[in-house]
């Protein structure tokens, strides 16, 4: 129990360091320590998870955090592994805050910032792809993701993610 | 603590951590998703609805709360719940933000979860799973679209890419990586150009 709870706290303060850019950013972070490293869920149970997360309330992350660790050992495991991926912000945080005026528009920090926004984006094509070859399966499964895709793309985002996902979620009732 | 920092925390009200607390658990529950989503929702309630927070003053702390690692919408409620009462009030917005989902989650993980493997319900699921496919190609769009403005940041993106995809670097170290080449390739003009584009997007 103890050293299950040492673990989920372990794996979530790295979730919740490596949530850097928000969002999106996470999924590939959650699928490498849940998935690959501590094989907690399955790839179809956290996909799942995922299309949950993004259809309640609540960063990505800490929807993980919950449904893991009260899946691994209850609720006393959703507790601390929802306090270990919240724990890295408030540190953080508190140690940047009283400086944040000279922080923002220094010239060394906005140098490192642009490369980290880079490993962003380095991450979200990589997640494309990681997810994307699991979680798709058939030719239907490409046709229903393209959809997905250009919807986003044609609306220019204005139209809610959430709109999309219940929509191929739908769809995939009367198909499947 | 900084002088404008200062001037800001006395020129708010003094508010109550029961309302901070009441107010960002509204947000947390009614924010689909989070990060950046939640920016607008708190700006609509800090800012608009109940002026506790000026508005020049949130969009900078918007940037520092991407600034630093971890779920953005904590990092907000961080910033804005110490800014109307101090620790305390940082530790009754970030209660209140996390608590809906917490909340929820143990509902669906405990009442749901045993309905997943139902045939209907996995085709729904499988339909939204492969739809989250879609919507994670169309944030790598919007950031590419946003971040990379010349060779220099394309061949870092694809190095990146070799880092976490071929030599299997853990992700949060490709991230930390690509700072620091960040910091060792990007100049001055560098920045200001993808300043320039995001204030003309």
């Amino acid at each position: 129990m103890i050293s299950s709870h040492l673990q989920l706290i372990k794996s979530f303060v790295v979730v919740g360091l490596g949530a850097y850019g928000g969002g999106l950013v996470t999924i590939p972070l959650i699928q490498h320590e849940i998935v690959t490293v501590q094989a907690w869920l399955t790839f179809k149970e956290l996909a799942s998870l995922l299309a949950i997360a993004q259809m309640t309330p609540g960063p990505i992350a800490i929807n993980a955090a919950t449904f893991v660790g009260y899946r691994i050992s209850g609720f006393s495991g959703s507790l601390v592994s929802t306090l270990a991926v919240v724990l890295p912000s408030v540190c953080l945080m508190a140690l940047v805050a009283p400086f944040v005026d000279r922080i923002c528009h220094n010239l060394h920090v906005k140098r490192i910032q642009a490369g980290f926004q880079i490993g962003v984006l380095s991450l979200i094509i990589f997640a494309t792809w990681s997810y994307g070859s699991v979680a798709i399966t058939g030719f239907f499964d490409l046709l229903l993701a393209l959809m997905a895709f250009l919807a986003l793309v044609a609306s220019e985002g204005k139209l809610h993610p959430v709109m999309v996902i219940l929509a191929c979620g739908l769809i995939g009732l009367v198909v499947y | 603590m900084s002088a404008s920092y200062q001037t800001a925390t006395t020129s708010t009200h003094d508010v109550s951590s029961r309302k901070i607390f009441a107010t960002f658990f509204r947000i947390g529950l009614f924010t689909l998703g989070g990060g950046l989503a939640m920016a607008t929702v708190v700006r609509h309630e800090l800012v608009l609805k109940r002026n506790w927070v000026k508005d020049e003053d949130f969009l900078n702390e918007i940037s520092t709360a991407t600034l630093v690692p971890g779920a953005i919408a904590v990092n907000i409620a961080y910033m804005q719940g110490r800014k109307l009462r101090g620790p305390v009030g940082a530790f009754m917005a970030i209660t209140g933000t996390v608590l809906p989902s917490f909340i929820i989650i143990l509902l669906i993980a405990t009442f749901a979860m045993p309905y997943f493997s139902y045939p209907k319900i996995e085709a729904f699921l499988h339909g939204c799973a492969v739809a989250v496919a879609g919507q994670i190609a169309f944030s790598g769009l919007i950031f590419a679209r946003r971040n990379l403005h010349n060779i220099a940041s394309g061949l870092l993106c694809l190095f990146g890419i070799f880092l976490v995809g071929f030599v299997h670097l853990h992700p949060v170290w490709t991230v930390i990586s690509s700072g620091f080449l960040g910091y060792l390739l990007f100049t001055a003009r560098d920045l200001k150009a993808s300043n320039q584009k995001e204030t003309n997007e």
